[in-house]
């Protein structure tokens, strides 16, 4: 929870920089509707969006129904102007309830004039235009994928037709040279040479062929060489470093974990208390994304990543009720030890202080997770051996570390000299 | 003198069988077909260059193939809204109820994989039984009905409320009874919601009926001083403890309270005291408490009144004697000796009979009430509720249906069908009831006969309680949501008597605010919820003194054991006997519980006709033979079993065998023996008059009992108390200085994990072989397999017969034949056996493969992925405890009484490997068990207490006789133990230096 209120602190500081970056600016109109833009992403989007109801009413069309000095003292403080009993401010308030509109007494008359102004231009937007730029924008991008592939494809086509039209041309050219030569006389000896010459190359392999010594050392070479390629590839059977599915929700370890920086315990929560870190049960992705719902960039729609929690809950983000139809999302394991092996993160997590980057890899940069260890037992007897036991300040390690002092004078007690690398620690 | 005892675990080993000597030879059951493939022909069998080229190429292009094959995706699946309390992979404990005794569920992920009992179980003390630990597996029984069923087919809930409320109505209109069949229910509010039933349909009548009955203690009780209760025995308090049949540590009554209370006096910590009870047993056929005691004396059901009456006149009463135990001169004697150590221990000595006469529990009373037991040994004041049925009211209820007066039947939890002792005549009575519904899970013997099946809850998806004895609650937790479309039984009857609170869960709840808090005390609810269990504490005991005159009981008696003592050709008494696993067949198509080797004979999926021996050979009659069993109504065809112990003239078979429609598993296993129950005086009794032929035909038992011998060695050890008091160290045998080592010495510094086992508290229950099935996932491997001696089980109790004499001493193999003759005499040690982890262990040099190895905390490890199944490991173990997987027992059609389907896959322990086929394996110490113990004083950054981790044997053990913890913490409780003088270690010369201390049986004669 911590990490998740640095996270906030975090945002407003940006935040007053941003603001007051921009009060240095002079505010035309287009300006404004920029900086209307900017401020209604960080003020008003947890709430309302322009063309659908979210926790607020719609904006669309807001300066329409309500006068701007109105709503300038209605955004600033909401709940005074209910309590003195402005009639429309009532209104409004009952057709909400229980929901209450946050007051922001730090916004100025400005600042409001220039967010309505951006509510304007968005709200003259045919709401088809923009799911249709939407759309556009997701397939473009679709498409930049495979322009990237066809294009490197391609490349390589062109280097390898390049290649043939030097090799051609170089026929010709040697043609071309030979004839020169013919015309000039007395080369056809050279040309016989040549022949000759390749006529003796082959008799000279004939011969490499016929060399029993030499042709064993050959295919000794080949065979070894061969051999540890194959050795490598089936060494590495089963092993899937690097593996990584196309998971039912686009998840992002680094917006989340990354540059959000929300703890990995946040979520996972089995880590430090059970053999599973546990993948989130949808209630968890709910504390926030009830609210936090990416609209600024989908264009004031839900972002349809986070639409697939809605939809698994049977989740209805207007009227906020779970409904009965849910469907249970199927991540695909990404991480798969053999049933025949115990592997418990809490002993390595909480009890050895391992951080989960040791064997996730770099998880708060992954857009998507792979497999970043191979997750052989040779991987991880290897860290059992070279690991020193977090056995300070845990009294139960007391006894067995002094026994085992006795024994090992100076050494470094590693997971291995407590039998860390024994069968039955981890297969049973 | 004690190492030359001869012990052996079969006949065949005894006498040394051909077949024995030949088979102690293999290491398996069937030899590898080595020579047939080494043969001439298999040798000059010539493989063409091609056809050899040929099959190398299409091998190396399907193994290609196959190993193209894309690794399988597997998907991840979270909670949508995962419960606060679940954590996946942290297994929760609920508390709930198992038969009256409050256990402890762990589930893991929302589902129960394994029953425990609830330490602050007044009864079992945190022990439980076989069928507790099995009762687990019953909930993910494919056999069950997935609804309710009307007229044979499917139907809704709210399609049978109308019919069954249409009728009952009908039913109350026209003034015909209503009937409620159930076994003995103890629970106050299942009670509570009957009597509301029965105040809106006044015509019902609740009937209780157990198939195996107590009627005739409680009717003698009535008729002695006037209490209609089933007493409360204190076996902890008895000095001297004699039985008559029964078999109070198996079945009878409160068989886990009284497998504690035995203990307890014969346990380490009371040898220590230098104090032993002493437990004399009179039966037919060997039972399991038979089997443990001190004395046991081989008694026929028609003699057992007459040896009662006999012992009441030697302890001062004066009762004609029609006939004297002129057949049976051990008892006479011994009924005198008896006698006068029972008047010796006045007031700490106790008398029980396994009869359900009446007659002969009013002599057994009056026997009680001269030694002065009541008040001390037997409690009447806080009496058990375990047992309430009433035999002379069923059979009254028999002739109501057949009279066509009953107009509705509800059966709860009974099976009349099978267990009554006349199907034919209860069912054709019962075709005459306009409205028969059966609660059963399945479609049994009963619910079949019925128009209306509404399946009951599993009791792990239940709310209830049970109020086993005066004054105990105790409280039924749901541990999962009902799997099936099922219903309690209770809110049935709510909904047909249209009841204000028709949710049973509100019931109980509400009942017990009611009732139950302010005469127990218990706090509250969720306080009630985290115990288990209230206990308002014991009602002041008050001594009864018997005053009755006996002589028209003594008349009774006589003429009963003259009906059953008739003579002639081939007409034995039968004794007819619950099992520990099977009982009276409820369980049946449990796994577990029908491979659970029978503690005694060692058959496993069968019943059978036990026969001693001598009597055998006079009859001619072989092991193995089938014997038709014949009564006046009723004839079977079972295969004989040789079994020592059995008195002459009588045989043993047991109950809940033969029933025809448990399910998968549990059907047409064995033959149904309750027909040969007799209904006399007023209640069914278990023993009666047949003739017996040899029919011709054998049939092999899946037994277990020889399938390893001990070839003479010295494995169990056994001393008298007399000798003990002198020597503590008595018949621990010699011990062995090894000098020399092939092994290097290893060190273990961290923990060092050891095991003690005290022979003389363990019984042989097998509660401890069940419970290793649930918690390490160990395949039911079915009958044909037993029968090739493939059965799984980690941990098996070995039961080993010897002689005894009179004077203490023991017979010797020198000379064995002589004593042949008296093969009746025989007595009986239990010793469970697993992996002895040795230090330096045989098995572990020879695998090729390094599969297992030793750690440094002195567990033998197994693992499963590296083992290439060589067996050598299993050839080289001198203890015989490695098992092999010869099918994918979880995968395999051959296999589907088990897990051979999704549903009851759910019940394996997620924590332990499912091994796959071609691997070995063994007892591993509950590794899994170590491993999160050990994790778990590591989160709280704590030294790990010596009970923090308890094996699974270990924690169901009733009479605690394992005892399990670190050899480096001198503090520990198995240190102790292990430095107690009656150590020993089995094999102990061959220098494999176990981890698993054994600790000498001692015998009080």
């Amino acid at each position: 929870m911590r990490s998740i209120s640095l996270f906030f602190k975090g945002v407003k500081q940006t935040l007053f920089l941003i603001l007051s970056l921009l009060f240095i600016g002079e505010g035309t109109y287009a300006q404004s509707a920029t900086e209307g833009a900017t401020l209604f992403k960080q003020k008003c989007t947890s709430c309302h969006a322009v063309n659908r109801v979210v926790i607020g009413p719609a904006l669309k069309d807001i300066d329409q129904r309500h006068e701007e000095a109105w709503l300038i003292e209605w955004i600033q403080n909401s709940q005074k102007m209910i309590a003195s009993g402005d009639a429309k401010a009532v209104a409004l308030a009952n057709q909400y309830k229980p929901n209450v509109m946050t007051a922001f007494p730090e916004l100025t008359p400005d600042n409001i004039k220039s967010i309505l102004a951006y509510i304007k231009e968005e709200g003259n937007k045919p709401a088809a235009a923009a799911n249709a730029s939407a759309g556009g924008q997701s397939g473009e991008s679709g498409s930049n994928d495979e322009v990237n592939d066809f294009m490197l494809g391609g490349l390589i086509l062109v280097i390898i037709i390049a290649f043939l039209v030097i090799l051609v041309l170089n026929r010709v050219i040697a043609t071309l040279e030979r004839l020169l030569l013919q015309k000039q006389g007395g080369v056809i000896e050279e040309e016989k040479a040549k022949r000759g010459s390749i006529r003796s190359r082959l008799e000279h392999w004939n011969a490499l062929l016929n060399n029993k010594k030499r042709m064993f050392f050959i295919v000794l070479i080949l065979v070894s060489i061969l051999g540890t390629m194959g050795w490598i590839g089936m060494w590495d059977t089963d092993v899937h470093t690097g593996y990584q599915p196309v998971q039912p929700i686009k998840f992002s370890h680094q917006l989340h974990a990354g540059i959000n920086k929300i703890d990995c315990q946040y979520c996972h929560t089995g880590a430090y208390k059970s053999k599973n870190a546990s993948i989130p049960s949808l209630n968890v992705c709910m504390n926030c994304h009830s609210y936090v719902q990416a609209t600024d960039k989908y264009n004031g729609e839900i972002s349809p990543e986070i639409k697939k929690i809605y939809r698994a809950l049977d989740y209805d983000p207007t009227t906020k009720k779970y409904g009965p139809d849910t469907k249970p999302i199927e991540w695909v394991r990404i991480h798969n030890l053999p049933d025949f092996a115990y592997f418990n993160h809490s002993q390595h997590v909480k009890v050895a202080g391992i951080k989960c980057q040791k064997c996730h890899g770099p998880i708060q940069n992954m857009e998507e997770v792979y497999q970043y260890s191979p997750l052989t037992m040779k991987w991880c007897i290897n860290c059992h051996r070279e690991t020193e036991v977090n056995h300070k300040g845990n009294a139960y390690y007391d006894r067995i570390i002094a026994a085992h002092e006795q024994l090992k004078k100076g050494e470094k007690i590693t997971a291995a000299v407590l039998g860390g690398t024994e069968c039955g620690k981890c297969h049973y | 003198m004690e190492s030359n005892k001869k012990y052996w675990k079969g006949l065949e080993e005894l006498h040394n069988t051909k077949d024995f000597v030949e088979n102690s030879k293999h290491e398996f059951a069937e030899p590898l077909p080595i020579e047939e493939v080494l043969n001439e022909a298999g040798l000059s069998t010539v493989t063409p260059r091609r056809d050899f080229l040929k099959a190398l190429g299409f091998g190396l292009g399907a193994v290609t193939l196959a190993a193209c094959q894309r690794v399988p995706v597997h998907k991840s699946i979270p909670y949508l809204v995962k419960p606060e309390e679940i954590v996946p992979g942290i297994p929760n404990y609920y508390s709930s109820t198992f038969n009256g005794h409050s256990v402890l569920v762990k589930t893991r992920e929302g589902r129960p994989i394994k029953v425990e009992g609830n330490p602050n179980c007044i009864l079992s003390k945190g022990s439980l039984d076989s069928k507790g630990q099995a009762s687990v597996l019953d909930l993910y029984d494919v056999s069950k009905l997935k609804g309710p069923m009307l007229n044979g087919s499917p139907a809704t809930w709210n399609r049978v409320d109308e019919f069954i409320k249409n009728e009952l109505s009908k039913a109350q209109s026209s003034n015909k009874k209503i009937r409620i069949i159930s076994s003995t229910v103890n629970s106050p509010s299942t009670k509570a919601v009957i009597a509301d039933f029965t105040a809106k349909y006044s015509n019902t009548k609740h009937i209780q009926v157990d198939a195996v009955s107590y009627t005739g203690i409680i009717k003698a009780n009535e008729n002695s001083f006037g209490k209609v209760v089933l007493p409360r025995y204190h076996f902890d308090k008895a000095d001297v403890i004699v039985s008559f049949s029964a078999d109070f540590l198996g079945t009878w009554i409160s068989h886990l309270e009284f497998n504690r209370d035995y203990a307890s006096n014969r346990d380490n910590a009371s040898l220590k005291n230098k104090k032993m009870s002493r437990h004399i047993h009179f039966e037919a056929g060997m039972s399991l408490t038979g089997s443990n005691a001190d004395t046991r004396i081989p008694l026929k059901p028609s003699e057992e009144g007459i040896a009662l009456i006999k012992l009441y006149n030697a302890l001062g009463g004066s009762l004609p004697i029609s006939k004297d135990l002129v057949d049976n001169p051990n008892a006479d004697k011994a009924i005198a000796l008896v006698a006068k150590e029972l008047s010796a221990a006045k007031g700490r000595a106790l008398v029980v009979c396994g009869s359900n006469d009446v007659s002969i529990q009013i002599l057994v009373n009056a026997i009680n009430s001269l030694l002065g037991s009541y008040g001390t040994t037997i409690d009447l004041d806080n009496p058990s509720y375990q047992y309430a049925g009433n035999d002379s009211e069923y059979v009254e209820f028999i002739n109501e249906m057949k009279r066509g007066e009953v107009g509705a039947v509800f059966f709860l939890n009974t099976n009349p069908a099978y267990d009554y002792l006349n199907a034919k005549e209860f069912s054709d009575a019962l075709a005459k009831v306009a409205l028969r519904v059966s609660f059963a899970d399945r479609e049994d013997e009963t619910a079949s006969l019925c128009q209306i099946i509404v399946p009951n809850h599993h009791y792990l998806e239940s709310w209830g309680d049970a109020n086993p004895v005066e004054g105990y609650y105790t409280i039924t937790q749901p541990t999962i949501n009902p799997v099936s479309s099922t219903r309690y039984a209770e809110e049935g009857f709510l909904i047909w008597s249209d009841a204000a609170v028709k949710d049973y869960y509100q019931y109980v709840q509400n009942n017990w605010s009611k009732n139950i808090f302010s005469k127990a005390g218990g706090t509250s609810w969720k306080h009630l919820l985290q115990i288990g269990s209230v206990y308002a504490g014991q009602k002041k005991i008050s001594s009864y003194t018997f005053t009755h005159d006996l002589n028209a009981v003594a008349q009774t008696i006589a003429v009963r054991s003259n009906t059953l003592g008739k003579k002639g050709e081939n007409i034995v008494e039968l004794h007819l006997y619950e099992n520990t696993a099977i009982g009276d067949g409820k369980t049946a198509n449990n796994p577990w519980l029908q491979e659970l080797p029978d503690p005694v004979s060692k058959v496993t999926w069968d019943n059978f006709v036990a026969i001693g021996p001598k009597y055998a050979e006079k009859l001619g009659i072989k092991e193995f033979d089938l014997i038709e069993v014949k009564s006046a109504t009723h004839q079977v065809i079972l295969p004989a079993l040789l079994q020592p112990g059995q008195a002459s003239g009588t045989i043993s078979i047991a109950l809940g065998y033969g029933r025809t429609k448990a399910g998968k598993a549990g059907s047409e296993v064995g033959k149904n023996a309750f027909p040969f129950l007799d209904f006399v005086n007023g209640t069914f009794q278990n023993a009666s008059s047949v003739t017996i032929n040899k029919v011709g035909g054998r049939y092999e038992l899946a037994q277990t009992q020889t399938h390893y011998s001990i070839e003479g060695r010295n494995i169990v050890r056994e001393t008298t108390l007399k000798d003990y008091l002198k020597n503590p160290s008595a018949g621990t045998g010699r011990r062995f200085e090894n000098k020399v080592d092939l092994w290097k010495e290893y060190d273990r510094p961290g923990h060092s994990w050891v095991m003690a086992i005290d022979l003389n508290a363990c019984t042989g229950c097998g509660a401890c072989v069940v419970a290793c099935n649930a918690e390490n996932n160990i395949p039911v491997v079915g009958r044909d397999e037993v029968r090739r001696r493939r059965e799984m089980h980690w941990l098996r109790i070995d039961r080993y017969y010897s002689f005894q004499e009179e004077d203490g001493k023991s017979v010797t193999e020198e000379n064995e034949i002589k004593h042949l003759e008296n093969m009746d005499n025989v007595s009986v040690v239990y010793q469970p056996m697993l992996c002895q982890h040795c230090n330096h262990a045989p098995c572990e040099t020879v695998c090729p493969v390094l599969a297992t190895v030793h750690s440094s905390e002195g567990l033998n490890q197994m693992a499963y992925n590296r083992c290439v199944g060589t067996r050598y490991c299993a050839n080289n173990c001198p203890y015989k405890v490695r098992r092999f997987n010869w099918f994918n027992y979880w995968n395999d059609s051959r296999f589907d009484n088990y897990l051979n389907n999704e549903f009851t896959q759910l019940a394996l322990n997620p924590d332990v490997t499912a091994r796959s086929r071609g691997v070995m394996e063994k007892c591993s110490m509950c590794v899994q068990r170590i491993q999160a113990g050990k994790l778990h004083a590591k989160l709280e950054k704590r030294p790990l207490k010596d009970g923090d981790i308890k094996m699974a044997c270990q924690q169901t053990c009733p009479t605690n006789a394992i005892i399990f913890g670190d050899a480096n913490d001198p503090e520990s409780e198995v240190y102790k133990a292990l430095k107690s003088e009656r150590t020993y270690y089995v094999l102990e010369e061959i220098s494999t230096k176990p981890s698993i201390g054994y600790q000498t049986k001692v015998r009080n004669i």
